[in-house]
């Protein structure tokens, strides 16, 4: 379930006001490896002080974007800028960068205060000003009194709190983090996620985060950059990628979706075997299309006598299936082409139909996607 | 950069690297086929002289035969040996166990110039110098540890289970073995039989300090050569043996595949 | 006939084992006393007899050996110099075997097998065909000096057998797989992504090299360098050949004494000293691991 944490308009007015400069910019970013590309033709820009995540399935590149943005990887094509200077030739202890690792990668033969010091040694920081720091950072994840312990001392959790301060105490301009809560167990996930995002507003620093996880993608992010077999899909605020995928990708990937086949008609016309859905964009006349709604978005309620509302989707079926899963009651009605899931949250209320019962369904055209089939 | 390719200076720097590692060993090649008196490189006349001449060096001849006898009586020997200890040391539980493993690979640790002339000693007490029976022993002496280890390992990896599957279908200790272990357990007696092998030839150090003017072995004859001579007899020499290594390896490699040998899965 | 094989216990362990055990080890134990512990009891006794010169031996229990050992110049020179050789080997072979063994960690897995036998190799040869193959490379009239000499770059040859140049130069490329396989196996700690991690932090290449790469692959530089080191002094093939008998070292001493002279209590009184020394390396290095960690 997305988790917003400010109110969206129906368009999803962005957060981040439009004066702010771009902070980073992918310019057709390319990597080959001989015949296969594993990123085409990339362009992405993000804003000073953003918080963007780089989501999709394995395979899909987000890892080697985030790479060739640190400089590990050599890019084959296109530019890296980074707060305005070119560094795709820069290697990566020349560029502005704050790298945590999926593994931690903390060097285990230096304790944690040296692993968080290592940072500002390079940089030639003055002694006493290096203790500070590193006490400053400890102090920021809340691990001060773990200074002169050694990594494999500390719980997973901890080891990535460290990865984080030494990362963060060399105060980069760009923080990049590589799936780094994917070895957590789900609780402490969670808890990750809440002090990764308060320490990313309170240092206002540019942060992009690569997940496989749409869920973490969805509620820590200002805007998630969505990416299959290389290429960027879609780049929008969390409510534009879950309410407004532009691609059946994504509507698939992220969030739960029905899924109908159907052919376009008139303008804002969609039928789905014997219904005839109203659609806020549609295709040309007669073209294949994939219809998907999301089941939350769809209301039910007992069958009613009074006409309905013409300029809503409003149809009838019988539920054949009741699930409870915790959160949510999920109803998968018959509407005569296929089953379609309705989601109602268990908090409204208990369980107001059953299997058997006939019911309505209605949502608005602007949540009916249609996406033209091969596109 | 890119952390995962290495640059171009350090692949060049390795491939320097490796060609001074196997330098000696290749360079033996194109010496062999030297006509000249001496070494000389390059050669100044090329040709088979000196492996046509080896047939013909009673004393190198000898001694090769030697070898070759010697190497499998250690071999068969080791063989007998070996796996009964192997199978003791890791199949059955004793008091002592790991001393006595530590015990019988301990001869490994010293240096061969130490045992061979402590080996010397003994001998002489107990007339075993100059004698085949003498080198046999004293081969076998650092050839069992090599051979305990290949069988170790080998049997280590071999689940249990299967053994205890046959018992409890009725077959007594022996069967099982016989049945069971000895055929799961042939990788590694190929290997150990071939290591065992190359490492009884090879032997030079100990081997100085018990052979005899009459009974000698083919490694301290070519060193004899080469301590007074220096032409490029012992190439061809040199070249014979490591084809037969090669070769060793190669069949070794066919039958039983490398890493079965070292006892890993796959 | 099932019904009985499923009633039938597998026997138990320890009493009834035994002497199974002791059978089976019988002739490997024979074996070892014979051709292990027993010498290594004679060698030892022998230490303490007494040379009545010209090959002559007295039964006794004395410390002449090892204190004419220690007071003559030419054999302290030659413990000095046998040391001091193997920990300038052992320098030589770690700094030539150290890329190598980089190179294989860092390839894929096809690479890495491949180059491991590859470099493995070279140890199935006889001692005596190595060392050979670098008498005709360091020879005066071979590889090295014939490829100068044919590009005009000497007059004369170069003396690089021998003599003590020879040996070093030999015996450092002969111990070379040894200590590649040591490190090899003291890599595991070593993982890629500290490497990134430290670049991204700003640390240069060399930087990373040394303040990250050298500490975690220390334990296998240790081992590495115990190895070789031991080796080298107990080795004896390549010094006596490539030395041409004028490079004087305990292992060709021992040689010497025993075989040529009959002074087996002299042999033995260094053969003592060398396992001394071993002991001693054993020592240094159990100290550095444990400080290591």
């Amino acid at each position: 379930m997305v988790a917003a944490s400010t109110s969206f308009s129906e368009e999803g007015v962005p957060r981040i006001q439009s004066g702010i400069p771009d902070h980073l910019v992918l310019e057709r970013l390319e990597k080959r490896y001989g015949d296969s590309v594993v990123v085409a033709a990339l362009d992405l820009a993000v804003k000073q002080g953003e918080f963007i995540a780089l989501l999709g399935p394995s395979g899909c590149g987000k890892t080697t974007t985030l790479r060739m943005t640190a400089g590990l990887v050599p890019a084959s094509g296109g530019r890296i800028v980074i707060g305005g200077d070119d560094v795709t030739r820069l290697p990566p202890y020349r560029r502005d960068i704050g790298l945590v690792f999926q593994n931690y990668a903390l060097f285990p033969h230096m304790t944690v205060a040296q692993n968080v010091a290592f940072g500002l040694e390079m940089r030639s920081v003055p002694k006493a000003e290096i203790a500070k720091r590193v006490a400053e950072a400890l102090a920021l994840v809340r691990l001060e009194p773990y200074g002169a312990r050694r990594p494999r001392e500390l719980s997973g959790g901890q080891q990535q709190r460290v990865a984080l301060a030494r990362a963060l105490v060399i105060r980069p301009s760009l923080l990049l983090l590589d799936e780094p809560l994917s070895n957590l167990d789900a609780k402490l996930r969670e808890e990750m996620r809440t002090e990764i995002r308060d320490i990313q507003r309170r240092l206002g620093i540019t942060t992009v985060f690569v997940t496989h996880d749409q869920v973490e993608a969805l509620s820590m992010c200002d805007r998630v950059a969505v990416m299959e077999g290389g290429r960027l899909i879609q780049f929008g605020t969390p409510f534009e990628i879950y309410e407004r995928p532009r691609h059946p990708f994504i509507a698939d990937f992220v969030g739960r979706t029905n899924k109908l086949s159907g052919t376009a008609g008139e303008a804002g016309f969609v039928a789905a075997g014997p219904l005839t859905l109203r659609a806020a964009e549609t295709p040309p006349k007669g073209s294949a299309v994939t219809v998907m709604i999301r089941p939350h978005r769809i209301e039910i309620r007992p069958k009613r006598a009074v006409a309905a509302d013409p300029r809503r989707n409003v149809v009838t079926g019988r539920i054949v299936r009741t699930t409870y899963v915790g959160d949510l009651f999920a109803y998968d009605v018959d509407i005569g082409p296929s089953t379609v899931q309705v989601e109602k949250p268990t908090t409204a209320g208990p369980q107001a139909f059953n299997q058997g019962d006939e019911v309505e369904l209605e949502w608005a055209p602007t949540d009916t996607l249609v996406f033209r089939d091969g596109a | 950069m890119e952390i995962g390719r290495n640059s171009w200076g350090f692949t060049a720097l390795v491939v320097v690297l490796f060609c001074f590692l196997l330098a000696p060993v290749v360079l033996v090649f194109p010496i062999s086929f030297s006509n000249d008196s001496f070494l000389i490189f390059p050669p100044r006349s090329w040709g088979v002289k000196y492996y046509l001449a080896l047939p013909s060096r009673p004393a190198l001849m000898a001694a090769f035969q030697n070898s070759l006898l010697i190497a499998a009586t250690v071999t068969a020997l080791s063989l007998v040996i070996a796996v009964p200890a192997s199978y003791a040391l890791t199949r059955l539980e004793f008091r002592g166990r790991d001393y006595l493993a530590s015990l019988f690979t301990a001869p490994l640790l010293l240096p061969t110039i130490v045992l061979g002339l402590a080996i010397l000693l003994v001998f002489v007490r107990a007339g075993l110098l100059a004698t085949f029976p003498g080198i046999v022993l004293a081969h076998l002496t650092i050839t069992l540890p090599y051979a305990l280890r290949v069988l170790a390992t080998a049997l280590t990896t071999l689940p249990a289970s299967i053994e205890d599957a046959a018992a409890s279908l009725g077959a007594p200790p022996f069967t099982v073995f016989r049945r069971v272990t000895l055929p799961m357990m042939t990788p590694g007696i190929v290997a150990a039989s071939a290591l065992s092998f190359l490492v009884s030839f090879d032997e030079v150090v100990i081997s100085l300090f018990v052979v005899g003017p009459r009974l000698s072995t083919f490694p301290v004859e070519m060193f004899r050569y080469v301590e007074t001579r220096t032409d490029p007899l012992i190439a061809a020499a040199s070249v014979v043996l490591i084809l037969g290594t090669i070769g060793c390896v190669l069949a070794l490699e066919r039958s039983i595949g490398l890493m079965g040998a070292l006892g890993k899965r796959a | 006939m099932s019904a009985m094989a499923l009633s039938v216990a597998v026997p138990d362990q320890p009493a009834s084992r035994t002497p199974l055990a002791f059978g089976l080890l019988l002739p490997i134990a024979l074996v070892n006393a014979i051709g292990f512990l027993a010498p290594v009891a004679y060698l030892l006794r022998m230490s303490f007899n007494e040379s009545t010169g010209g090959g002559g031996l007295r039964e006794a229990f004395t410390l002449a050996s090892y204190l004419a050992f220690i007071t003559d110049p030419f054999y302290l020179g030659l413990v000095a110099r046998s040391i001091g050789f193997s920990l300038l080997i052992t320098a030589l072979t770690l700094v030539l075997s150290y890329p190598i063994a980089l190179f294989i960690h860092r390839a894929d897995a096809k690479w890495k097998s491949l180059l491991t036998i590859v470099t493995v190799s070279p140890l199935l040869v006889s001692a005596v065909v190595r060392t050979y193959g670098w008498m005709l490379i360091l020879g005066d009239q071979g590889f090295v000096n014939g490829l100068l000499k044919n590009a005009g770059l000497i007059g004369a040859p170069l003396r690089l057998i021998n003599n003590s140049t020879g040996v070093v130069i030999g015996l450092t490329e002969i111990l070379m797989p040894y200590m590649v396989l040591a490190l090899l196996a003291g890599f595991g700690r070593l993982d890629r992504s500290y490497e990134e991690a430290a670049l991204s932090l700003g640390a240069r290449p060399w930087t990373t090299f040394r303040r990250i790469v050298v500490p975690l692959t220390a334990p296998g530089i240790a081992l590495g360098c115990l190895l070789c080191f031991v080796l080298a002094v107990s080795s004896f093939i390549t010094p006596k050949l490539l030395g041409g008998g004028r490079v004087f070292l305990l292992a060709t001493e021992i040689y010497d004494q025993a075989i040529t002279l009959l002074n087996w209590p002299l042999a033995a009184t260094m053969s003592i000293i060398v396992l001394v020394i071993f002991g001693l390396a054993l020592v240094f290095y159990t100290r550095i691991v444990r400080a290591l960690d």
